[in-house]
């Protein structure tokens, strides 16, 4: 088998001719390896070409759009980090009021969501906005150089959460939002993540489908800021969900509706030594001891809470879900 | 309405202006690498093509790709010991693929449904080569030289082709009427059969030699080796094979109610479950060798096949290993009984290895007939200049004679073969010898590369599923000639060949594509010219490797930038 052989059809034409809607374009500047990017592609490749983006500030909206150039085939605006929830539901009254059916979406990091973008986001909540809000987390500010954020893991070092003598990485817990989300009664929320990307396309179509608010958080690896290889992106997501740390729930009106089931949980430690920004949890001092407990105790905590631990083998629960198909049928 | 400024917006899509490929130190490429199963095959079978066919509902293009090297797939299936199965990767994760059971799926499918063998008929004027012997050696021999191009002549002393398969493998491991299909389909591809021809009476080896190209030998081992006790033999003395044979030809089988025999190869198992059903009430089977899969060291395993082994002991064959004869017990020259004893093998100071019988182990074992099957080596008429007093042929890796050129040998009569797989895999080899020699070619040999480690395919990506195997016949019903195991369905030969993990080679699974950030994997069946449905746009491929280290299959390496 030869893998030089020369293309008979020019590859661009055949970049052309790919069987699904290419939301993003190559050519984007994103790191190697950035779950973003991927969790961008495959949500847009679910919704489909008539929505319109707002998008906030931050690694998506940078990369993607270098002026002169745009890496979208889509209506795509820049908001800012704090408005994204207001432009959003701006553009969907607007789009409204000319009587198009067209769904608006709104992309945030975890800064733009969590924090400051957050009162804008409760606002479109609570008015009811037809607006799908889609937050990439990569748990920190990536954008600016890694700073933390309130959705930043316990014990995770960042640039301004470092570990030393004084603490063992960021002293607070991570943010639950998804809960703060469901108290706004909306028709749907639910988290996925970049490892089960049937997963992602699922909930998608199903926020697609509703008229209303809805939200969709999507876990996604940052190898610059979480310190691991590009080519680990997908692994380390995976563990994430396999370990107990990111669940992946759905909710309707505020109550949960469904969560993908663990098969096989794993120690939190498989997940945790992949990455640099726990290595500190790995060197011989108590303390170290002490926040590896703690976050397997977190882990366990989500097993129990919101019952992952499956009763038997279910094809789509965390072993389930990813299973391949020879000619790609799992994608159907 | 207002105009936009230039500095607004960007036009959508212009992103591909920027080749981010620039950006790489390493880029991916599809590596194709043998399946372990592959390179495991004594006959040079890439069972992993033939299940992915299989599994893509083409089961006549997977049998073309299993006769691509074995053209008796329907025999194979059924005798061969499948080595594959033992290295199949999916074996350290819950249960190795069935692979014989499709390979004998696909070979009954061929002879049921009439597939013609992928071969043309050779031109008038083609070189001609002489192969002896119509075993699975020369047969298989026969049918890549024909594929090749040469018109092959194909001499057997017996009137029917088969050899040992006809000879010495019993109908209920191999039935006469699958032998009789598929050798008869072979022959019909165009080999110009020539029955009750001995090499030495009928032709001579030099005719041979002038009249053709070249000479393939697959001649067997037919001569026994002599066997004795301390010089004590018997009166009524039979072997192990030729009453095999007898049996078989014949129908007839001796008679006696309790029958030792010697030896741990094919052959003493095949005998014993033989004389099980011509009804000798007790059939033990005396052997230096320990039982398969005993937790001792596999070189020291009885040769016989462990599936045939097992099965004769549900049949109430009793196997004593490490045991030796130190005497047989005569009234006359009549047997009555064997002394035994337990034995152990005790390393030389020369690193060579002794058994030695241990004191105080030495039972009797009340028998009426002591028969040997401890193996056999060529009958040398016609070749005693070739063979120079040896008992087998030492022939070099491409199985051409040393010394001898023009000559090629393979299958028992070489040291290290002794199946039926092995066999094809020397025709197969010769065959490419032979056709480098003829057209003045130096030897070359088909070396391929490592297979795909275990740890190198991603299992988060296959569920566990469990293996099907066609039933066996239980022991209280197998009592006559009727075949033991059973054949697999259509939809169980596909539950089997969907099990492949297909290490080494593209699965089409999608992954790659579903997940490369960039989207520089880009989706096509027509433009994947290495078989993969995939082609990586090194335009903008940041070279991450993400997508070889998701691909189910190890079929993606990241390879340095020149």
């Amino acid at each position: 088998m030869n893998a030089n052989d020369q293309p008979t059809i020019p590859i661009t034409d055949l970049r052309h001719r790919q069987p699904r809607f290419q939301g993003i374009e190559s050519g984007h500047r994103a790191c190697l390896g950035c779950g973003e990017a991927l969790a961008a592609r495959l949500v847009t490749e679910a919704a489909g070409p008539d929505v319109m983006i707002a998008n906030a500030t931050g690694c998506l909206e940078i990369f993607t759009t270098p002026w002169p150039e745009s890496a979208w085939r889509l209506p795509w605006m820049h908001s800012l980090f704090e408005n994204t929830g207001a432009i959003a539901a701006g553009m969907e009254a607007a789009l409204k009021a000319q009587g198009k059916s067209t769904k608006v979406l709104a992309f945030g990091g975890d800064g733009g969501t969590f924090d400051i973008g957050f009162q804008s986001l409760s606002g479109m909540l609570e008015r009811g906005h037809n607006v799908l809000y889609v937050c990439y987390d990569n748990e920190a500010y990536m954008n600016t150089g890694i700073q933390r954020s309130s959705s930043t893991p316990h014990a995770a070092i960042t640039t301004t959460s470092p570990a030393g003598r004084e603490r063992m990485g960021k002293r607070h817990l991570k943010k639950d939002i998804l809960t703060i989300i469901a108290s706004h009664h909306i028709p749907y929320a639910a988290s996925a993540s970049v490892a089960y990307p049937c997963d992602i396309r699922q909930k998608v179509r199903r926020a697609m489908e509703i008229e209303g608010p809805t939200f969709l958080l999507i876990h996604s690896p940052c190898p610059l800021g979480w310190g691991h290889d590009g080519a680990l992106s997908i692994e380390v997501a995976r563990l994430a969900v396999k370990t107990g740390l990111f669940p992946l729930i759905e909710l309707e009106r505020g109550e949960l509706i469904g969560a993908m089931p663990l098969r096989d949980p794993r120690p939190v430690t498989e997940y945790l030594r992949l990455q640099q920004r726990f290595a500190h949890l790995f060197k011989d001092d108590p303390r170290a001891r002490q926040e590896l407990e703690h976050l397997q105790a977190l882990a366990e905590r989500n097993i129990e809470y919101y019952g992952l631990k499956g009763t038997q083998d279910d094809p789509r629960d965390s072993e389930g879900a990813d299973t391949v198909r020879r000619g790609g049928q799992r994608w159907a | 309405m207002t105009e936009l400024t230039r500095g607004a917006y960007a036009l959508p899509g212009t992103s591909l202006t920027f080749k981010t490929g620039t950006w790489r130190v390493q880029k991916p490429v599809h590596h194709y690498r043998p399946a372990p199963c592959r390179n495991a095959c004594p006959a040079g079978e890439d069972a992993q093509a033939y299940l992915g066919l299989l599994a893509q509902g083409k089961p006549q293009k997977a049998w073309e790709a299993i006769v691509e090297a074995n053209p008796l797939p329907a025999i194979t299936g059924r005798v061969c010991h499948h080595p594959c199965e033992s290295a199949c990767n999916r074996g350290q994760y819950d249960e190795a693929i069935g692979i014989h059971g499709v390979e004998r799926f696909l070979g009954d499918e061929a002879i049921r449904l009439g597939w013609a063998y992928p071969v043309t008929p050779p031109a008038a004027e083609a070189r001609q080569v002489a192969v002896v012997g119509a075993g699975p050696a020369g047969l298989s021999a026969a049918y890549h030289l024909l594929r090749r191009g040469y018109r092959v002549s194909l001499f057997d002393s017996l009137p029917v082709a088969g050899g040992t398969c006809r000879m010495a493998i019993p109908p209920y491991r191999l039935p006469r009427n699958v032998l009789e299909a598929e050798i008869e389909r072979l022959l019909a591809t165009g080999i110009d059969f020539r029955a009750q021809q001995q090499l030495g009476r009928d032709v001579s080896l030099q005719e041979l030699q002038q009249d053709f190209g070249a000479v393939f030998l697959g001649p067997g081992t037919q001569k026994n080796r002599e066997w004795s006790i301390d010089g004590a033999v018997p009166r009524d003395l039979h072997v192990g094979l030729d009453l095999l044979k007898e049996w078989m030809t014949v129908g007839s089988m001796i008679q006696a109610s309790s029958v030792a025999i010697i030896g741990g190869g094919n052959t003493a198992v095949d005998m014993a479950r033989v004389l099980k059903r011509c009804g000798v009430p007790t059939v033990h089977i005396i052997t230096h060798q320990s039982l398969p899969g005993d937790g001792e060291d596999a070189e020291d395993a009885m040769r016989a096949i462990p599936r045939e082994i097992s099965q004769a002991q549900e049949e109430g064959v009793i196997i004593h290993p490490h045991r030796g004869i130190l005497r047989l017990i005569l009234r006359g020259e009549r047997v009555v009984g064997v002394e035994m004893a337990h034995m152990k093998k005790l390393p030389r100071p020369d690193g060579s290895v002794q058994r030695v019988p241990f004191e105080g182990t030495e039972t009797v074992l009340h028998v009426d007939q002591v028969i040997p099957a401890i193996g056999q080596q060529v009958d040398d008429s016609g070749m005693a200049d070739l063979l120079q007093r040896q008992p087998l042929f030492s022939p070099d890796a491409s199985c051409a004679l040393p010394g001898h050129p023009g000559i090629y040998v393979g299958g028992d009569a070489r040291p290290g073969t002794g199946s039926v797989s092995a066999a094809v895999g020397d025709g197969r080899r010769a065959a490419a010898a032979i056709d480098r020699y003829l057209r003045g070619l130096e030897p070359a040999l088909d070396n391929l590369p490592e297979a795909v480690p275990f740890q190198q395919i991603n299992l988060n990506y296959f569920e566990h599923a469990p293996r099907i195997d066609a039933p066996i016949l239980p022991p209280a019903q197998r009592s006559g000639q009727e075949e033991i195991e059973t054949s697999l369905e259509a939809n169980q030969a596909g539950h089997e060949a969907g099990r492949c993990l297909s290490c080494g080679n593209c699965l089409a699974c999608d992954n790659c594509w579903t997940l490369c950030p960039d989207s520089a994997v880009l989706k096509t069946t027509e433009r994947a010219a290495d078989g993969s449905h995939y082609v990586f746009d090194y335009d903008y491929c940041k070279g991450c490797g993400l997508c070889a280290h998701e691909c189910p299959c190890g079929y993606i390496a990241m390879e340095d930038e020149g």
